[in-house]
């Protein structure tokens, strides 16, 4: 699944508790645009429901790894965050799972198993109670989070085509 | 974090996050004596039972397994089994063992998960696993490689390792080839391997002194571990099958809870999970497994829930020794499924879930559709009993700070491995003093 020289999309999440579906939502949306065999995008798109060995076994090894999960932070419903992994320890509360993403980063980390960079795109959600339904807010936000992700994953393609700065 | 209260000193910890799920603790101390301990649920079945009126008869296996995140499979095989028993189907052979293969997986990912991310930084005195990762790199690595195993079988049988999507009523979409399963065979040993490692590290863990006081209940099936099928047992002499669990079972509604306390008529608390599973089948264990419990002073009357964590390990073994078991005799089945014809019926089936006995009940018309769905999983069961250990440890510690208190009733409480909502989310403790 995952590699050296792999980038990985892992959207976050649970469809059947409202807005915590918004990683699933925004992973769903990408498939058809990023993904193997999609031409420049050598690009993994994976569902992961936020246990932190999944997720640590799903970036493991990667150059790039986007990972899209809703939060709560107090900011509107579908404010989009983006967050580096070195600010993610920084912020325990920004994931909306409290054995996920935050602990899979700090896990990583102390086991040497971060993917060369991380990227944390946030997607602020509102309601997480039982049901299938993103809010129309976080619903609103799926396509602004997919592009989000695309240009993070263009960026770093581009980089890796103008290769490392010699030494 | 601290804040006062009005008459009285109340403590909130939110740090009650190695439980899989949400809920929330409330110690209610008076006049240096414990009045109350509530254990709240915010249970996600209640949903899902609404959910499942009205839907056809096949899809309670991919509607249930999104109950939970760790233990979908447990989802899937009762449901199943409570659907055929309804339809007068048995499914058996080659389909019953792959079932049971997948369930195999299951458990070694969610004990594998529960021993070492959330229940062994407990007794090696860290407040979390990746504090412990830091000085116990190779023992969390190994943890995650093993649960990588298990994760692995889960997609190779189920298609993939989150609700698998490859169970249906009657069996299976695809079977695996009997070369696909060979091949995985190297994993599973060198896992058989990896367990048996992780039963001698936590056999040495330290373990306070405890002996729980609740009946232990389990499903028991002649010549076989308990997983995907059996009679409830118990160490009080209960010994039902699926059907009379409806009228065994008293659901009680709390109101703090959107839960529902599940307890047996005319009993006391009553625990299932791996302690009772091992109490009431060790015999029953593979040979390896057997003797790695034997070899850790394990026996069927322990009664320490501290030691859960010792019989999560030999059970991880069992999963992998029976898995290999399962495959060496694979002859792939004529079909991967067998026709499961609806009718105007109620049936009931159970399993084994890594955390306890997970029963459904099915009521269906005569064109299938799901008149009334019943689901009352472990940790509902096994609420009173861990209220009961939480009230042990306070009673003999209420002298202590409301930390020492907040982080032994933690304790109490993941030596049970509750799967609260599947859902991750928030466990709460508080503290209240008058």
């Amino acid at each position: 699944m995952t590699g050296r020289g792999r980038i990985v999309v892992v959207g976050v999440g649970n469809s059947w508790r409202g807005d915590d579906g918004a990683g699933p939502a925004v992973a769903a949306a990408l498939r058809g645009r990023l993904g193997p065999g999609v031409p420049g995008a050598p690009v993994a798109v994976v569902d992961l429901d936020g246990e932190a060995a999944r997720l640590v076994d799903a970036w493991d090894g990667a150059d790039l790894a986007v990972v899209v999960d809703a939060v709560r932070t107090g900011a509107p419903p579908g404010t989009l965050h983006r967050l580096d992994a070195c600010d993610v320890h920084a912020s325990a509360t920004a994931s909306s799972h409290a054995l996920g993403v935050q602990h899979a980063v700090a896990l990583a980390r102390a086991l040497g198993r971060l993917p060369r960079r991380l990227v944390l795109v946030g997607v602020e959600g509102a309601d997480f109670g039982h049901g299938t339904q993103l809010s129309d807010p976080v619903a609103a936000a799926v396509e602004p989070a997919s592009r989000l992700v695309v240009g993070v994953v263009a960026e770093a393609a581009a980089a890796a085509i103008a290769g490392p700065a010699p030494p | 974090m601290t804040h006062k209260g009005t008459g009285g000193r109340s403590v909130r910890v939110e740090a009650l996050t190695r439980v899989e799920g949400e809920a929330a603790l409330h110690l209610d101390i008076a006049d240096g004596r414990l009045r109350d301990a509530q254990l709240q649920i915010y249970e996600p079945p209640r949903f899902f039972e609404a959910f499942l009126r009205g839907r056809r008869y096949t899809e309670p296996p991919d509607i249930t397994a999104r109950i939970c995140g760790i233990c979908p499979v447990a989802y899937q095989m009762s449901a199943c089994a409570a659907i055929e028993a309804a339809c007068g189907v048995t499914v058996e052979g080659p389909l019953a063992d792959l079932r049971r293969l997948l369930y195999c997986g299951e458990w070694i990912e969610s004990h594998t998960l529960h021993v070492h991310l959330l229940h062994a930084p407990d007794f090696l005195g860290y407040d979390s696993a990746i504090a412990m990762a830091a000085d116990h790199r190779a023992e969390v690595q190994r943890g995650l490689d093993l649960k990588k195993a298990g994760n692995d079988l889960l997609e190779l049988i189920g298609g993939r390792a989150i609700h698998p999507i490859n169970v249906r009523v009657g069996g299976f979409y695809r079977v695996p080839t009997r070369r696909e399963l060979q091949e995985f065979a190297p994993r599973l040993e060198r896992a058989r391997d990896l367990a048996l490692e992780v039963v001698r590290w936590v056999a040495g863990f330290d373990v306070p002194d405890l002996e729980g006081g609740w009946e232990l209940a389990s499903l028991r099936q002649p010549g076989e571990y308990p997983i995907t099928r059996g009679r409830l047992v118990s160490t009080g002499g209960l010994d039902i099958g699926p059907d009379e669990f409806t009228d065994t079972l008293v659901e009680e509604h709390v109101e703090r809870s959107t839960a529902l306390h599940g307890t047996l008529r005319g009993r006391g608390p009553h625990l299932t999970g791996a302690l009772a599973r091992f109490a009431l089948n060790a015999g029953e264990l593979a040979p390896g497994a057997r003797a790695a419990a034997a070899e850790a002073g394990l026996d069927p009357s322990t009664r320490n829930p501290f030691r859960t964590i010792v019989v999560r390990a030999v059970e991880t073994l069992h999963a992998c020794e029976e898995a290999l078991a399962i495959i060496e005799r694979y002859a792939e089945p004529d079909a991967p499924a067998v026709p499961v014809e609806p009718r105007a019926a109620a049936g009931t089936g159970w399993t084994e879930a890594p955390r306890g006995v997970l029963w459904h009940r099915y009521e269906l018309d005569g064109e299938g559709t799901i008149v009334d769905a019943r689901i009352v999983p472990p940790t509902s069961q096994n609420q009173r009993a861990i209220e009961q250990d939480v009230v042990g440890f306070v009673t003999d510690h209420i002298d202590g700070s409301d930390e020492v208190l907040a982080h032994g009733a933690e304790r109490a409480i993941r030596n049970h491995d509750p799967c609260i909502s599947c859902a991750t989310h928030f466990l709460d403790v508080r503290v209240a003093r008058s």
